[in-house]
């Protein structure tokens, strides 16, 4: 009976536990509070209510207000002037009263008095150009911003209103109730700026031969985001960190010179007025161009339209459901080609106004991007429910809109381009266009995440890419792309759950890290069916709704049933990096003769050594109870062991037995803050390989060091941790067993000599 | 928005044209090894922001790392390195043998080294590389000498690191 408990002690505690002295210390340690890795984010997170659920989901409680506009808009080509009027009707579908409504003008960015270049420091530039030195320190600054001229409400009486900078508040005669909606009207205009000039997301850029590429956007009077996560979203516009929209309906009429094209968010509802009837009949045969784009407005017919200078005008009518936002390019230059694409049996198209600078590179590419990315991002997420996707070619942009958006990158002036002019434009136009899911309908707060829609966005991109040309964006660029900023001192780098204004870099925080990120979760750590299926349902969840970071976090775990509290805390809230390597590879053999520590234990239980029940001991190959001759014998040629098998396994099972002959104790180290699985892989005597890996909670209970024991039937002659680079490790001179004595400039420069 | 275009906003006059890489900096390694006498430099570029210097500088299209690239675009490497990346040697500036470069992706790898040293007391790395061009240029300079290790970062205000020893 004893003889049976102790065994039952020993096999419940078989591993190092009794080796541990207790060390008395005299001064009381230190309290912590719990910094475990692996510890639940519920004090990170916000504590869920019934518009955002525990699950990730919206709740039964979850309001969202509604916005519609009325826009009648003229833009003046000649003075490069912009005007409107808008009739908003915003409904108030919260349960609250508010006092006031909140506008945003961006276009007061661009003002004389805006703070923008007020708090941008840095000290004096390294150069000026002439045309900098004036404007910076002589001249007069540009006179952007928006003209108000009145504010209306239905009964034409003038509505009481006040303008912080970029943002305005609409004083209401008495608070809008919940339920109900207010209608009123404004009249405004302002200055177009030159964006190759003063830079910006819209503006125009001026040709040599006179004409101008208008892409509008930002440019009326919008309605801020009204909800119970921020109140009114009203951070002011400083011209890096986006928007925060509501959806609704636009109805919207555009007066151009007569001989512009122009195309818009929504579908044009008066195709006959604005096309000749060849256009017309061109228009409406491309929705069924399945196969290659096709022409509506031809390269010759662009030609001839940006000789003429006509003064008459003509209206554009678009009507737009359920968007956050409305943008146009209008120019006489614009081409325009169409391809349609079938999403699961509906037709959506897409489209892509370019001039004639921009071909062959255009022609050749920007439509059969749009499709590629609306095909590929419909599979990560819904099907595009929007009718059409067009790319704009608006030369060093890259700015997104529902259904529109400018991309750069056009071909040298005698049509040729370079592979990464290409892969430029067509990466841009993936971007641009993959973000009408990311935030355009998975509407998610821009102004305080930025990565939100430009993390999630640039990590769908990676895949649209792949599968539009792997050669030119190959897969294994990912997530080491990210070690070097990952990899920098720690005073350069901040959280990803920072506000975009306080990024030191931001394309590297808000872009690249949530992007390679999501790629490990991916490919790495949840695989894709688990993946898939939790992104998908993130997606489905909060289409055409306001989604927050807790939103996002709280699904991927809620529909995947992998706790990923320890990568959100790691990669999302710390500036941590991951290193893991090999801190020492020992060999063990096998004896029947106890060891020391079996000695030890013996005499904690009060027994002797011949009390122990039957057993097998492993021997590191550097202790002094090694001999020699454990190295010729295998497992089996010990009765203990041959006995016991054949006693207990079939003929058959026993050929299917492993026969280890190797014992290897892998001490791996982690020098990094993160917590990542341990990807190993081991080459043998014979050349052959094998690939292990140990899920991130391994180091559960030690942040800096674990040890595993690995048999083997072949010598190992190399282990390597994260052969393949998949956990932005920053540091691979410690990934190698036996360690590399060649550092990468002593290969180099060896490899150069033989060249 | 394409990262690019905003980190530009603030820029009254742009100097470049469009790009899709991420950030403007540059990974300056050097390590001083002892035994061999050795200082090695590392240094990474993005090949389409040296690009649009060097083609500015020349006056001429270079085609970096493509199957047009010019025949001697190691000279141009030679060129604006030798004026850009300045290394000074215990007082004293040293040229740098210029072993080679590689092309990764987007980065082109340049391998420089300095021969003979047989004591390091200090090391002074002066690097304006892509700073006249990109106002935002970061040069990351990384210096390691036995277990000592201390990264710099130079923009255009600081462009010099100084290690005594």
């Amino acid at each position: 009976m004893k003889k049976l408990l102790v065994a039952a002690i020993l096999a419940i505690f078989s591993t190092a536990f009794f080796a541990q002295e207790v060390e008395e210390k005299t001064a009381p340690q230190k309290a912590h509070y719990n910094t475990s890795k692996f510890k639940q984010l519920n004090e990170e997170l916000p504590t869920p209510n019934n518009e955002h659920k525990a699950s990730g989901a919206s709740g039964h409680e979850y309001t969202q207000q509604q916005v519609d506009y009325k826009m009648n808009i003229v833009l003046d080509d000649e003075n490069q002037k912009i005007f409107g009027e808008e009739t908003v009707t915003y409904h108030n579908n919260s349960k609250d009263n508010l006092e006031y409504l909140w506008l945003q003008l961006d276009q007061n960015m661009r003002a004389p008095d805006s703070n923008t270049p007020e708090i941008s420091g840095g000290g004096p530039d390294v150069m000026y150009s002439p045309s900098k030195f004036a404007k910076t320190f002589m001249g007069k600054p540009f006179q952007g911003g928006f003209n108000i001229e009145f504010i209306k409400d239905v009964n034409g009486k003038e509505v009481s209103y006040m303008i912080n900078k970029t943002m305005m508040r609409i004083n209401l005669p008495k608070p809008l109730a919940s339920g109900e909606k207010y209608v009123f009207k404004i009249k405004w205009w302002y200055n177009v700026n030159d964006y190759i000039a003063d830079r910006g997301r819209s503006g125009y850029e001026p040709f040599p031969d006179g004409n101008n590429l208008y892409v509008i956007a930002q440019f009326f009077p919008r309605l801020a985001v009204y909800n119970n996560v921020e109140g009114w979203q009203n951070l002011q516009f400083l011209g890096r960190s986006e928007f925060a929209l509501e959806f609704g309906n636009y109805d919207v009429t555009i007066t151009t010179p007569k001989d512009h094209i122009l195309n818009a968010t929504g579908v044009l509802q008066n195709p006959k007025d604005v096309f000749t009837s060849a256009q017309n009949k061109r228009y409406e045969d491309s929705k069924n161009a399945f196969e290659n784009p096709v022409f509506i407005v031809t390269p010759e017919e662009a030609l001839a339209a940006e000789k003429g200078r006509s003064k008459e005008t003509k209206n554009w009518h678009f009507y737009a459901e359920n968007v956050r936002d409305f943008a146009f390019a209008s120019s006489r230059k614009l081409i325009w080609d169409a391809m349609a694409v079938n999403l699961n049996g509906k037709t959506v198209m897409a489209y892509s106004l370019y001039p004639n600078e921009g071909n062959p590179l255009w022609e050749e590419h920007s439509t059969r991007a749009v499709a590629n990315t609306l095909k590929v991002y419909s599979e990560f997420t819904f099907d595009y429910p929007y009718p059409h996707a067009t790319s704009i070619n608006a030369e060093r942009q890259g700015m997104e809109y529902p259904m529109i958006c400018w991309n750069g990158g056009r071909p040298d002036k005698d049509g040729k381009y370079t592979d990464r002019t290409k892969k430029g434009m067509i990466g841009v136009i993936t971007h641009e266009v993959g973000h009408n899911f990311f935030p355009m309908i998975v509407n998610s707060d821009e102004r305080m995440w930025t990565w939100m829609d430009e993390g999630i966005n640039s990590f769908v991109e990676i895949y649209a890419e792949y599968k539009y040309d792997p050669i030119l964006f190959p897969l294994t660029d990912h997530p080491k792309n990210i070690v070097r900023y990952m990899s920098g001192d720690q005073s350069g780098l901040e959280p990803i759950m920072s506000q975009g204004e306080d990024l030191t870099d931001f394309g590297s925080n808000a872009y690249g890290k949530p992007a390679a990120g999501l790629f490990i979760l991916r490919e790495t750590v949840m695989g894709h069916e688990l993946f898939n299926h939790a992104f998908k349902t993130y997606a489905e969840r909060w289409k055409f709704k306001h989604p927050t970071p807790a939103d996002f976090f709280r699904t991927m775990e809620d529909a995947s049933a992998v706790d990923l509290d320890w990568f959100w805390r790691g990669w999302f809230y710390t500036t941590g990096a991951n290193d893991i390597g090999i801190k020492e590879i020992k060999k063990y053999y096998v004896t029947d003769k106890p060891t020391e520590r079996a000695e030890n234990m013996a005499k904690r239980y009060g027994i002797t050594i011949d009390k122990l029940p039957p057993a097998l001991y492993l021997v590191s190959e550097d202790s002094p109870e090694f001999k020699n001759d454990l190295k010729s014998k295998k497992p089996e040629d010990y009765n203990l062991l041959s006995d016991y098998i054949n006693t207990n396994f079939s003929a058959e099972e026993k050929a299917a037995l492993k026969a280890p002959k190797y014992f290897y104790e892998l001490v791996f180290e982690k020098p990094g803050d993160l917590v990542m699985p341990i990807i190993v892989e081991f080459e043998f005597e014979d050349g052959t390989k094998e690939r292990k890996l140990y899920p991130a909670e391994i180091w559960r209970n030690n942040d800096n060091e674990v040890t595993k024991v690995f048999p083997s039937s072949k010598a190992i002659t190399k282990i390597t941790v994260d052969p393949d680079e998949q956990t932005a490790d920053v540091n691979l001179n410690n990934n190698s067993w036996p360690k590399k004595t060649e550092n990468k400039f002593e290969k180099f420069k060896k490899d150069q000599i033989k060249a | 928005m394409q990262l690019k275009k905003i980190i530009v906003i603030l820029l009254v006059l742009p100097l470049f044209a469009f790009t899709m890489h991420k950030y403007y900096v540059s990974l300056c390694e050097i390590e001083y090894l002892k035994e061999k006498q050795s200082i090695q430099i590392t240094l990474g570029v993005f090949i389409e922001d040296l690009e649009f210097t060097l083609n500015k500088n020349s006056g001429k299209r270079l085609n970096l790392g493509s199957k047009t690239e010019v025949g001697n675009i190691d000279d141009h490497y030679k060129k604006y390195l030798n004026e850009h990346l300045v290394i000074s040697v215990n007082g004293k500036n040293q040229p740098y043998k210029f072993i080679g470069k590689e092309y990764d992706g987007d980065i082109v790898r340049f391998y420089l080294e300095i021969n003979n040293i047989k004591e390091l007391k200090s090391i002074e790395v002066t690097n304006n590389i892509l700073i006249n061009e990109f106002d935002n240029q970061k040069n990351i300079v990384k210096i390691k000498v036995k277990d000592f290790n201390k990264t710099f970062y130079l923009n255009k205000s600081n462009d010099k690191s100084l290690l005594k020893f």
